[in-house]
């Protein structure tokens, strides 16, 4: 009998499950991944050797993953595909792959910790085999030590996109193109927010030192705004152009390539909370969040949240609120624990950095004027631009939602996770109207949590 | 200590991967960056997200399709083919 269960083994779930094993629960920690450490401390197989290199502080992150596995109080299912979830009465019922087979889970203790992914943008040519996010090109690099391409163009907006750049480089890639679209490095400007977060800063100059050493430069107000296929169907250039405040295309060239990794920030995956009838706020940037208390606990009773589901907001504030979520879900079962002054003080200050760090780095309507007619807009389904205009124009769609089921946008396998926040703009920007927290909520509610095939579910028990 | 080869097949040509490879990252440093075509445009389509996220990276594996090639790990003699369309 496991008396908490904790979803997803990065930063957050790692901090959880040693905060609450700590004061006496015994923990079942779910991963998806073959190896604990989520996105950021992502590894490959242990025969790789020391992955140092390819991290700026692995560090932290193999203490509390050792940590976790020395304490006989959490056990780890690795590689665990959780399907389907229900809440019924206080009880969450977890469906879970494990190696090809089916267990059910039925707990009332739960700590989601499911994370983030890249934000994508469409735009033409998006589709093409070498175009990636940020995130993926990362995950290859630092989970299987395979470099996507030689010639890479880094591009989008957020501080992600040094790191990535610099794990190229390291890797031994050129990185022919680093663009930032944004222009202003606000953040420099709360000096305090700064001087507090000394550890993040620190991190950003040692990419800025890595890239910078091998003659990459970092240009501002650039973005990727077309890819182009060559004959062999595969990526062969990206058209770079110099773009507005508004990220309106002022002027393009062309630039060759192997790879593009472009992304916008950060996707909350609220799938799981969702599902389970957790509360869904929409945040100032326009991404879907988990609403959480004080105690990191959502509205579900017994359901407690943690990490960048609740807020984009890097490893260490991911860390801070597992820690607290980890604590509240001990006393939840109750345990004699309290959260402490100082783990709500530690969140409150990386909190800070993170709202700062999103404030610098907001992606602007202009993005829109980059799509064409003929762009793909749904990966999945394969809908255009103008199957999303002709469902509004032409047969009324009113609404984003209403939009979808006329065209299918985001109703493919992957349930809308990469075009849903896109086509909630795209839709609005054709009615003239803005989007609504409805329209956004609703852009993130999926019945199933990873699409298996039936006969996955039959080769099980 | 470095990771073992392991031997599997990518439209029946052998492919060597290293232990813990998935299947995208072995393809992907074996040249291969196509892994299936969509059902309505036959355009080429390869790994996106990197993460089991956008379920782009679809090939056949072992008989069974709409297998996330970017998640799922390399195993000796595993046989990985292109899909074409559903391919169900």
């Amino acid at each position: 009998m496991h008396n908490v269960v904790i979803v997803g083994g990065g930063p957050a779930g790692l901090s959880a499950a040693l905060s609450a094993a700590a004061a006496g629960a015994p923990v079942l920690l779910l991963d998806s991944n073959p190896r604990l450490g989520g996105q950021y401390w992502r590894q490959p197989d242990e025969s790789f050797g020391d992955q140092g290199s390819q991290h700026f502080d692995l560090e932290t992150g193999l203490l509390l993953i050792n940590a976790v596995k020395a304490r006989k109080e959490i056990e780890v299912w690795s590689g665990a595909q959780i399907w389907s979830a229900t809440h019924k009465d206080g009880v969450n019922t977890l469906r879970v792959l494990v190696n090809g087979k089916e267990k059910i889970i039925n707990t009332g203790n739960l700590i989601l910790c499911t994370g983030a992914y890249d934000r994508t943008l469409p735009f033409p040519g998006w589709d093409i085999p070498g175009v990636m996010t940020p995130g993926g090109v990362q995950s290859l690099i630092k989970g299987h030590g395979v470099l996507a391409g030689k010639k890479v163009v880094v591009a989008g907006s957020g501080p992600f996109l040094l790191p990535v750049a610099a794990g190229v480089v390291k890797a031994g890639g050129s990185v022919v193109e680093l663009l930032e679209a944004n222009k202003s490095r606000r953040w420099i400007t709360s000096l305090f927010v700064v001087l507090e977060n000394l550890s993040k800063i620190k991190e950003g100059f040692y990419y800025i030192k890595t890239i910078s050493e091998a003659k990459v430069r970092a240009r501002f107000g650039y973005a990727v705004v077309a890819a182009h296929a060559g004959v062999n169907g595969e990526l062969d250039s990206v058209d770079v152009a110099k773009i507005n405040r508004n990220f309106k295309i002022k002027k393009v060239r062309n630039v060759k390539c192997d790879v593009a990794a472009i992304g916008w920030g950060f996707t909350p995956d609220t799938t799981l909370a969702g599902t389970l009838g957790c509360k869904q706020i929409v945040a100032k940037d326009g991404a879907v969040v988990v609403s959480a208390d004080s105690n990191q606990q959502s509205s579900v009773a017994g359901v407690f949240v943690a990490g960048e589901i609740t807020g984009i907001g890097g490893s260490e504030l991911s860390m801070a609120e597992g820690v607290i979520a980890g604590l509240s879900a001990a006393k939840f079962v109750g345990c004699k624990v309290e959260v402490l002054k100082a783990h709500r003080a530690r969140r409150a200050k990386k909190q800070r950095f993170a709202t700062a760090l999103i404030n610098s780095y907001p992606i602007k309507d202009g993005w829109k004027s980059w799509v064409h007619q003929e762009t793909i807009i749904c990966r999945c389904e394969e809908v255009k631009l103008k199957d999303l205009h002709y469902a509004i124009d032409e047969l009324g769609a009113t609404d984003s939602r209403t939009a979808k089921l006329l065209t299918r946008c985001g109703m493919g396998m992957c349930q809308g996770r990469i075009c849903g926040r896109s086509v909630v703009d795209l839709v609005a920007d054709q009615l003239n109207v803005s989007p609504t927290d409805t329209d956004r909520i609703s852009a993130v509610n999926r019945p199933i949590i990873t699409p298996i095939s039936l006969g996955q579910l039959a080769a099980g028990e | 200590m470095s990771p073992a080869e392991i031997k599997f097949y990518f439209d029946d040509q052998e492919v060597i991967g290293l232990t813990g490879q998935s299947v995208g990252a072995a393809l992907l440093a074996n040249g291969d960056r196509i892994l299936r075509k969509t059902r309505f445009n036959e355009k080429a389509r390869g790994v996106f997200c990197g993460i089991g996220v956008c379920f782009d990276c679809l090939v056949v594996i072992d008989g069974l399709a709409n297998q996330r090639a970017c998640i799922t790990e390399i195993k000796a003699g595993m046989k990985v083919q292109t899909q074409a369309g559903a391919d169900a």
